[in-house]
């Protein structure tokens, strides 16, 4: 794994094992603030300094943690950045801080950062930790970009809170409602899956 | 070393580390948290009461506390109400302002709920909600128009319900008619009192 070019450590965030897309981990936050694109990008923003953060940490620290202990130990170090990034949110952006509500506090929870860290950090060097955190991150941001964007635009006919499609349009209330979440990350994840196929048979 | 004890001084050692850093974070971020949920009442203090200068706490309870607000001149400008009930899916917090005798209420704002979007959540909506609530008799309980007229046709202390919504309507027109009956009580009882010339 150490032979892969740095590149690639970061590009296969983005496509190859997207965490949304390919790895499907991390769905509640994904399902549950995507009903409007800032939610989406406070939610990546969050999430990202954590993973970073935490990976970063982790990877320092992994050759004084015994094994029996290692999740236990992650835990508290994800926690941490967790408490502090909403703690953060809620001096600093409270509104923010008041949508997203119970889900900044639930990233301790995410799969995608405690799985970086077992599956990565807790095996690399710090610097190949951060490329790849660094691209996992970048990989969930567009992933809820997406997912929100689609989600305002089709269900409230703005995008950012900008109204982007005219008055003829009757807002899809069922787009921001939880089906919503799950009906565009299916067709997302079909499209991604067809465009996966089309690109290994040319190849 | 023996591996037990590696396992306990390293989880000793980050459970320190962590809880310093975040008590550090909690100290520092505490009176700027504390100063945004002020705020937040101040601002909706003066959306509910109109020419609302000053404000002080005269009441206060889980969910219910009682401002009586003057004007610059120091009078009595009314009361402002903040209060929660239960909506469809969670509590909706919400302020309203009346005159010193509760005969009228100003307006209403809601503070936090977790309705419906696009449905129940229109009770944040001014046109197609807290419009109707601007300057209503409530002198007798509100009552709910449905499904909504004009806002001519309405009358002294009816409000319109949203339509699709009349559970979150509904529990917006309770919430504020249990909370006039209880100011009316506590005035009552002398719970609450109000020294009209005590304006500073």
């Amino acid at each position: 794994m150490a032979s892969k070019p740095l590149s690639q450590e970061f590009t296969k965030g983005l496509w190859g094992e997207n965490p949304i897309f390919r790895q499907l981990l991390g769905m509640c936050p994904t399902l549950a603030v995507t009903n409007a694109v800032i939610n989406g990008i406070a939610m990546s923003l969050a999430t990202s300094f954590v993973l970073i953060f935490s990976s970063l940490v982790v990877a320092s620290i992994k050759k004084l943690i015994p094994s029996q202990v290692r999740i236990a130990s992650y835990i508290v170090v994800i926690a941490s950045f967790v408490t502090m990034a909403d703690r953060f949110l809620a001096a600093f952006f409270p509104p923010i801080s008041k949508n997203l509500g119970p889900y900044i506090p639930l990233i301790v929870v995410n799969c995608i950062i405690l799985g970086r860290q077992e599956a990565f950090s807790s095996k690399n060097s710090v610097g190949r930790s951060l490329i790849d955190a660094f691209g996992m991150s970048l990989g969930f941001t567009l992933a809820l970009l997406v997912l929100s964007s689609i989600r305002e635009i089709l269900g409230a006919g703005t995008w950012l809170g900008h109204q982007v499609l005219g008055s003829w349009f009757e807002p899809w209330i069922i787009m921001i409602l939880p089906p919503g979440a799950f009906l565009t990350l299916g067709i997302l994840l079909g499209i991604i899956i067809l465009i996966d196929q089309k690109l290994q048979r040319s190849k | 070393m023996s591996l037990s004890s590696r396992m306990v001084i390293v989880l000793t050692a980050v459970g320190i580390i962590s809880g310093g850093l975040l008590s550090t974070v909690g100290i520092l971020t505490r009176a700027r948290i504390e100063a945004n949920r002020l705020r937040e009442i101040e601002e909706a203090i003066i959306t509910v009461v109109p020419g609302a200068k000053t404000n002080t706490k005269i009441y206060e309870e889980k969910d219910f506390t009682v401002y009586t607000t003057r004007n610059d001149q120091g009078q009595i400008q009314g009361f402002a109400i903040y209060t929660a009930g239960t909506g469809f899916q969670d509590k909706i917090v919400l302020m309203f302002g009346t005159d010193a005798e509760i005969n009228k209420i100003f307006r209403l704002t809601i503070l936090d709920q977790k309705e419906t979007p696009g449905l129940g959540a229109k009770i944040t909506d001014k046109e197609a909600f807290l419009k109707y609530w601007e300057n209503k008799d409530c002198s007798h309980p509100l009552m709910l128009k449905k499904p909504p007229v004009a806002q001519e046709e309405l009358g002294a202390s009816e409000v319109n319900a949203i339509t699709g919504a009349t559970i979150s309507s509904e529990a917006v027109l309770a919430t504020v008619n249990a909370s006039l009956a209880k100011l009316r009580s506590l005035i009552q009882a002398g719970t609450i009192q109000i020294e009209e010339n005590n304006g500073q």
